[in-house]
């Protein structure tokens, strides 16, 4: 029975130091570059670095706190599809309001 | 592969303690964690609430007897509507074959002691309770009117009912379905016998586990819309409120990103039962296995892109209404599939027609006329015509009750001699197929041509010109009502006096039928060792259905 | 049922239940259930994301406003706050994977401290909104007493704005007036006048803030308080699921406290911290969306 528990997957505790350091480092940065002013780049420029910020983040977490990097690919797999499928809900919701006004011949 | 003997040893054996003999106080009923016991514990509170919601339907029937309102105020008529959908869809249609059959088979089927996580399963049997008996409650106290969709601001701001309650209690009860559904994604992934391998799964395996990707991806859904629901009724502040800027679509939006995959929930357990009963009964592996498999899979994934088809009139954009009813098409063709292979299945197959082969005989036709006409409504422009008339109404009853109702009985009766190890009396069951079948598509059929006439869905008057269909529908309802009332009486008889059932009665080779009936409480004897591929029929597999009968009619007499 | 009496009977392999043939499949079994329930959990936040989705769209300037409001140090606080917690959960799986009781002991008991304290800041942080009039239920604020208002109250309307506030030492709000608990915006519309000057204010947003061509602040508060009944909706289920969480850390402790978990059984230990580490995972992306965007107006 403990042929696969005499190695536990982790990366010890200067592994989990290092991610906790990304992590503060991450919402550092996040709340920082909130500040800047990035319409100049392109508009909406900051929410995709705040969620950038973010995902990388949760990318950390999920790997090495949530061990999903030594799990089976079952695991793997049942993380992306939930979030493929929340992109299904934004993107089908969303294709609804942003176009409201396309092909509305009345007014 | 193993000799007749060893397929069915029970008729040879002494009667030995089975799930059922294993305790008889009501405290081994109430905290076993055999998934047997709970499946049973479902199938009689599952009953309860489809009878319930038949006495609504009953309402409805009768007071459309007649073009004026004068059995019902209208406002009782909404509720009676309301109730009946929220009866049927949310506590007997969504946990029937899933909770019911699938508890109890899925690990049969699988060569499992029981599911992954037995404890989990009686809690969603808990769950189901409480859930059930706050709406009960909530029917009690006045009930509710907004029409089992909640449509806002009707039901946050508007409607004087018992909203909050109701709501509640399907939030409630979704859990008992994610549970379920999360407990058979487990066992189907970790609990199959040496030597199952996927593509030996029986079909009803996979179509339980697309259910299951459902079940987990879509009610987490409505159950924070209908809490977001809650929430704003009772603070009278919310996101779904257009006087302060909120989105009535949006409601609509998020409860059909569940609701339009259950529909799926409620019909691929369907499909499952029929796939297993077409191919016993015409005593033939199923034709395209993997196409069937597969199409279960498409069905799960492909019902979460369309539920705009729902929205057309409501006010979502032009585009998007033309998104949805182009993938509205693409998600038939997986349906297409199946029957295409059900149907190549029966061809020159060695075809009995037994109870539970009748009503899969019935689904083929009425899942037909069911799913074309979905394609009707899913065309953009022909459902501008078409939304909120009884075409939908008979659209949506032939799928349901013409496919989902009526798998579930050719699924009861198929597994009832497993079940209780009892044999019901096969000419009242063939009777009472064919009088669903009748009443049913007298009661529905009208409705298609009263609802592409014009007769608007939900109220409780009609204009005189639509009587004598609506005549037609009532009297085919009380066909239907006697039909769907009788197996209550002969399956309840058949336990007390019905014969003993053999092991295999079916000559099935799959695994559920290699155990005892009933089966003891952990399954098998012994773990058993899958060698041979699903639906491998045949003499030589000691499976002959004629032989078995002629011997069954030899001890009988 | 006494066949199920007996989860007990493999004494060699604790915590192994009857329907598993070995450890190895029952930890299989547990962690993909355990992942299913979290892909539910995604699914149900899920929907609260795609009301936020739909509204910040719809109208970025008054959610910007709003959102600038939060605090945005109480909120980076209970970033940095959870991910100290999430560390000493990782760790608690850890030392109880080598079998070390009191250190599990100790990172649970952390753990549970940090999710205490993340809770603690969130009730300041309901407090100042219920002290301002921002709780979008109405009656459910503080009440102003009759003598505060009398010594605010110098008939200024309170949907005026006022002029002079920014050179008060920016402190850009209008009085608490509130007899009745109402739902109440006193910060101005700076960034509908910024955003309508630089030509990004959509017509479809004017829409939605304009009565008659003419800025409507009645109009443009209702817009606020869909932000603050978003924000309450989902900061509320995300600290219920803290409590939850909390909880489950306290059986835990019970349970490590007693040594139950070995290098053999530890998967208790590690589905809470699963459920732990998806909460904070939540957080991580509430923060910015709730407290962050939207600050870059602010220069």
């Amino acid at each position: 029975m403990s042929d696969n528990h005499s190695e536990h997957a982790h990366i010890g505790l200067p592994g989990y130091t290092a991610v906790f350091l990304i992590l503060v480092v991450g919402t550092w940065l996040t709340y920082v570059v909130s500040f800047w002013d990035l319409d100049s780049v392109f508009p909406g420029a900051n929410t995709l670095l705040a969620l950038a910020i973010a995902f990388t983040k949760m990318t950390f977490v999920m790997l090495y706190f949530m061990h999903v990097r030594w799990s089976p690919r079952l695991i793997w797999l049942s993380a992306i599809a939930s979030f493929f499928w929340l992109a299904i809900m934004f993107a089908f919701t969303m294709q609804d309001y942003l176009t409201r006004d396309v092909g509305n011949f009345a007014g | 592969m193993q000799n007749a003997d060893a397929i069915n040893p029970g008729s040879m054996q002494p009667p030995k303690t089975n799930y059922l003999t294993n305790g008889f106080t009501v405290k081994s009923w109430l905290l076993t964690k055999d998934h047997k016991r709970i499946a049973i514990m479902y199938l009689i509170s599952v009953s309860a609430f489809f009878l319930m919601g038949g006495v609504y339907a009953a309402a409805i029937r009768l007071e459309l007897l007649t073009p004026a309102s004068d059995l019902f105020q209208t406002e009782t008529y909404n509720k009676a509507f309301t109730q009946h959908g929220i009866l049927m869809i949310f506590f007997f249609l969504i946990p029937s074959i899933p909770a019911i059959l699938g508890n109890f088979l899925l690990p049969l089927m699988i060569g499992a002691k029981d599911l992954a996580l037995p404890r989990v399963n009686l809690l969603s049997l808990y769950i189901y309770w409480v859930g059930g008996a706050l709406t009960l409650w909530a029917l009690m106290q006045g009930g509710v009117d907004t029409g089992w969709t909640f449509y806002t601001p009707y039901s946050t701001t508007f409607s004087n009912s018992y909203v909050m309650a109701v709501g509640l209690g399907i939030f409630i009860n979704g859990f008992s379905s994610i549970l379920t559904g999360l407990n058979f994604i487990v066992t189907i992934h970790t609990m199959r016998a040496p030597g199952m391998t996927w593509f030996r799964l029986p079909l009803f395996v996979w179509a339980h586990y697309a259910t299951s990707l459902v079940m987990i991806l879509g009610t987490p859904v409505v159950a924070i819309t209908i809490l977001l629901l809650a929430v704003e009724r009772f603070a009278q502040v919310g996101i779904f409120d257009p006087a302060i800027g909120g989105d009535p679509i949006l409601f609509q939006h998020l409860f059909w990103f569940y609701s339009h995959p259950a529909v799926y929930i409620m019909i691929l357990p369907g499909m499952g039962v029929i796939s297993e009963l077409i191919s016993n009964f015409a005593r033939k592996k199923i034709f395209g296995y993997e196409f069937i498999a597969f199409s279960s899979i498409a069905i799960a994934v492909f019902g979460f892109l369309v539920w705009g088809h729902h929205m057309f009139v409501s006010g979502q954009s032009i585009y998007a209404g033309l998104v949805f009813s182009f993938l509205t098409m693409v998600v038939a063709v997986p349906s297409a599939i199946k029957v295409f292979n059900w149907t190549a299945t029966l061809y020159k197959g060695s075809i009995s027609y037994d109870t539970p082969m009748l009503y899969a005989i019935g689904f083929l036709g009425l899942f037909l006329i069911g799913g074309l006409t979905g394609l009707f409504l899913g065309s953009v422009g022909l459902t501008v015509h078409l939304t909120d008339t009884y075409f939908v109404v008979a659209h949506f009853h032939y799928v349901m009750v013409g496919g989902q109702v009526i798998a579930y009985l050719g699924g009861i009766h198929y597994w009832w001699p497993k079940m209780t190890g009892r044999m019901y009396s096969e000419f009242w069951g063939k009777i009472s197929a064919m009088l669903v079948f009748v009443g049913f598509n007298l009661t529905f059929f009208p409705q298609f041509i009263l609802g592409y006439q014009g007769m608007p869905r939900r109220y409780a008057s009609y204009p005189e010109e639509f009587q004598v269909l609506n005549v037609f529908s009532t009297a085919g309802a009380s066909v239907l009502g006697v039909g769907l009332l009788m197996p209550v009486v002969y399956l309840t008889q058949s336990l007390i006096s019905g014969p003993r059932a053999a092991d295999n009665p079916w000559m099935h080779p799959g695994l559920e039928w290699r155990t005892s009936s009933p089966p003891p409480t952990e399954n098998f004897d012994q773990m058993p060792v899958v060698t041979w591929e699903a639906y491998e029929f045949g003499e030589e597999s000691g499976l002959d259905l004629d032989e078995a009968r002629r011997r069954d009619a030899v001890t009988v007499a | 049922m006494t066949t199920h009496a007996d989860t007990h009977d493999h004494h060699h392999e604790p915590g192994l239940q009857h329907q598993f043939e070995d450890m190895k499949q029952q930890e299989e079994s547990v962690s993909i259930g355990m992942w299913m329930f979290l892909v539910q959990e995604i699914m149900f936040f899920g929907g609260l994301f795609t009301a936020y989705l739909v509204f910040r769209s719809r109208y970025p300037m008054a959610f910007a406003e709003a959102s600038n409001h939060l605090n945005a140090f109480w909120g980076g606080l209970n970033t940095l706050v959870l991910i100290v917690s999430s560390l000493t959960m990782a760790l608690a799986v850890y030392y109880a994977q080598k079998g070390k009781r009191m250190m599990q002991v100790y990172m649970i008991l952390f753990t549970m401290f940090f999710g205490s304290v993340f809770l603690g800041v969130k009730v300041i942080e309901y407090k100042d909104k219920y002290d301002n009039g921002l709780i979008p239920v109405a009656g459910w604020n503080k009440r102003a007493t009759a003598a505060e208002i009398a010594v605010n109250n110098t008939l200024v309307l309170p949907w005026e704005i006022r002029a002079d506030a920014a050179a008060a030492g920016g402190k850009d709000e209008k009085p608490y007036i509130n007899p009745t608990g109402e739902f109440q915006w006193r910060w101005g519309h700076e960034l509908v006048k910024y955003a309508e000057e630089k030509g990004f204010l959509t017509a479809d947003e004017k829409v939605h803030y304009y009565s008659n061509g003419q800025f409507d602040p009645f109009k443009f508060q209702e817009r606020v308080r869909m932000f603050y009944f978003i924000y309450f909706v989902m900061t509320g289920l995300h600290a219920l699921h803290m409590i939850v969480g909390l909880g489950l850390m306290a059986w835990l402790l019970w349970k490590a406290w007693l040594g139950t978990f070995s290098a053999a059984y530890f998967a208790p230990v590690e589905m809470s911290g699963l459920y732990w580490h998806f909460v904070d995972i939540v957080w991580i992306f509430l923060f910015p969306l709730l407290y962050l965007l939207g600050r870059h107006f602010l220069h």
